[in-house]
């Protein structure tokens, strides 16, 4: 395998909890506030994944006072604590940057019930070394 | 001392601080490297095998050993990455053969202001790097071609309409006829070849030594495309 890809995956973390596009999630980050760190929290629908490997990002969309806020996270950033999903959204497209434009009740996507996904794999250490012999 | 080590570039990635930071790194190949020869300043600060040079002229004629003439200089070569099968010629593998390895296929010395420690033979690794902080990359920048001078030296571009009539990415003007200082300039900047010029990075920061792979972290990019050959040496910054 392409050792810097090797490299990327010993720096990722091993697993990414699984969501997908539309899904509504709880991102849990570290924030420092002066010499204590804590948690924040801030929830909302993920609109975009972009990147690959160690620079994958989520990039998550809510409502605050009326204003659209949108915040990317690096996936693999000791930053992002955890990521939780609290609903199956039903998108057929990748990127839901349409949600922009609406407002009210037309930013709902439809749920999606009983679909998995299945675990976003990841590639394996293992496989990398019969990939290199 | 010098402190250096012969490598290669395999890529840039990125890896993040504990604080969530990304920075960007490049990787390289660093070592192991062959100690192919240690020159000296006097012929008698070499050890006593090294100070006489073999002349090997075929079976008929036998072999001579004469005194060495004194480099003048003190130096480590260094070899890096074995030789393709067949590609090297015979004093090219004669003389690897003496430090008991094969003929490299990248070969430098590091210049010494005194005798070198290492030996004829040595093996070095990325390790002699583990205690420093910055380091200066020198290699061979990527090949750009024929280029204008927009790209060569960043001059402006000309306006894309406004009446204007095939003359974009020209270089305008180049000088003046009444004049007394008429014609072109010594040095105009002018379009031609890029790249493929030896260029040195100073004051790269080590981000991490990988020992065991015999890998280099350095913070930001270096010269030349994947797999170029490179010279890594402790910076002469911030001594």
């Amino acid at each position: 395998m392409d050792l810097i890809r090797q490299i990327e995956l010993e720096n990722m973390k091993p697993e990414v909890p699984d969501f997908g596009i539309g899904d509504s999630v709880e991102v849990e980050y570290l924030i420092r506030e002066g010499e204590k760190e804590r948690v924040q929290v801030f929830q909302g629908t993920v609109i975009s994944i972009g990147g690959s490997g160690i620079r994958r990002t989520a990039l998550v969309r809510r409502i605050v006072a009326g204003e659209g806020v949108e915040r990317l996270f690096p996936l693999h950033s000791p930053r992002v604590k955890d990521i939780k999903v609290k609903a199956r959204g039903k998108a057929r497209r990748a990127k839901l940057y349409y949600l922009r434009d609406r407002v009210g009740k037309a930013v709902r996507l439809r749920a999606n019930f009983g679909k998995s996904r299945g675990p976003r794999s990841q590639p394996k250490m293992a496989a990398s070394s019969e990939d290199k012999a | 001392m010098t402190i250096g080590i012969l490598g290669k570039k395999l890529g840039m990635t990125q890896l993040f601080q504990p604080d969530g930071t990304w920075v960007p790194v490049t990787v390289l190949q660093a070592g192991p490297c062959k100690v192919l020869q240690v020159k000296a300043e006097q012929t008698s600060e070499l050890p006593e095998e090294e100070r006489v040079a073999k002349r090997n002229f075929g079976k008929k004629r036998g072999s001579t050993d004469r005194p060495r003439r004194s480099d003048g200089y003190y130096a480590v070569q260094l070899g890096f990455e074995d030789q393709r099968e067949n590609s090297a010629n015979k004093p090219e593998s004669g003389h690897a053969k003496l430090s008991g390895s094969k003929p490299k296929a990248f070969v430098r010395e590091l210049r010494y202001t005194s005798m070198p420690e290492l030996k004829r033979g040595d093996e070095i690794g990325v390790a002699v790097l583990k205690d420093i902080k910055r380091v200066d990359i020198t290699g061979t920048s990527k090949g750009h071609g024929f280029t204008g001078t927009i790209k060569r030296y960043g001059f402006a571009r000309q306006a894309t309409s406004h009446g204007n009539s095939k003359s974009h990415r020209r270089l305008g003007g180049i000088g003046r006829q009444y004049s007394t200082a008429k014609g072109v300039p010594k040095g105009k900047k002018m379009p031609g070849h890029q790249g493929v010029d030896r260029v040195t990075v100073q004051n790269l920061e080590v981000v991490k030594v990988d020992e065991e792979r015999n890998l280099l972290y350095v913070r930001g990019a270096v010269p030349g495309h994947r797999q170029a050959f490179l010279v890594v040496k402790q910076s002469i910054k911030n001594l």
